[in-house]
């Protein structure tokens, strides 16, 4: 059980709202809500904007490719043991 | 990224990584390798095959490899096991190292962190490459711990595509 109520998309002002469209563009995935860390993420934009552009920016192509990227950070997650 | 088999080969190489740099971090200090000249034909083999596989001048051998020695017949199953690991098949080499890399800055092993940066460049990879996976390693131990913070509960399990790839080299030698 998280230790905070996540709000629906709903509760969140307009600006935040905006984040949750970029992170379903991100995940190319209609999820009911939008992901539980994007929530977190809109929660304090001036944090979130910042940090989700910083990731953005490490998991683009580059020399290595978005796929394997995404899999160190399935790796690096499991090695902090985050089920998340 | 699509195929479980993808991801039996990153585990492997995650799972083996990590067994190496407990040994080389945690061990070498208070159980040294056995001088050169004491060392078994059969670990030597190894010692070989290992430089060769990491294109490691003559005479360097990796730690864990190193203190390992003292068993030759245990390091000799475990070589099998690493160089499996490593080697190019549905992932690259270079992929493999990253993920080495990335678990090994990850868990603050010195030892993993410096061979497999070796790693990196002797295969090719840049300092914008370099960069890119410690960016991503930085940011997801950054999502990690606030998910673990605020204990989160993973809303991605169910979007993953059903893998049909089957179970490859399903006989066990």
């Amino acid at each position: 059980m998280p230790t905070v109520r996540l709000r629906d998309a709903s509760e969140y002002p307009e600006p935040a709202r905006r984040l949750f469209e970029l992170s379903r563009q991100w995940f190319a995935y209609d999820f009911k809500e939008p992901p539980a860390m994007s929530r977190v993420m809109a929660w304090d934009p001036q944090f979130g904007g910042p940090h989700g552009r910083a990731m953005k920016r490490a998991m683009a192509p580059g020399e290595f490719s978005r796929g394997e990227k995404e899999m160190v950070a399935a790796a690096v997650s499991g090695a902090n043991a985050c089920t998340y | 990224m699509t195929g479980d088999d993808r991801w039996y080969e990153a585990a492997f190489v995650v799972g083996i990584t990590n067994a190496l740099n407990v040994v080389a971090d945690g061990l070498a200090a208070t159980l040294p390798p056995p001088a050169p000249a004491s060392v078994d034909p059969e670990a030597a083999a190894v010692f070989a095959d290992a430089r060769a596989f990491y294109g490691l001048p003559a005479g360097d051998v990796p730690t864990p490899f190193a203190v390992l020695a003292r068993d030759p017949g245990y390091l000799t199953d475990l070589w099998a096991a690493v160089k499996r690991a490593f080697e190019e098949r549905r992932l690259t080499r270079r992929h493999k190292e990253a993920l080495a890399f990335a678990v090994s800055l990850t868990t603050r092993s010195p030892f993993g962190t410096g061979f497999h940066l070796a790693q990196l460049r002797r295969l090719g990879v840049g300092e914008r490459g370099l960069m890119e996976i410690v960016g991503v390693t930085q940011m997801f131990s950054s999502y990690t711990k606030i998910a673990d913070t605020l204990q989160l509960t993973s809303d991605m399990a169910d979007i993953a595509p059903v893998d049909t790839s089957g179970v490859p080299d399903a006989a066990m030698p």
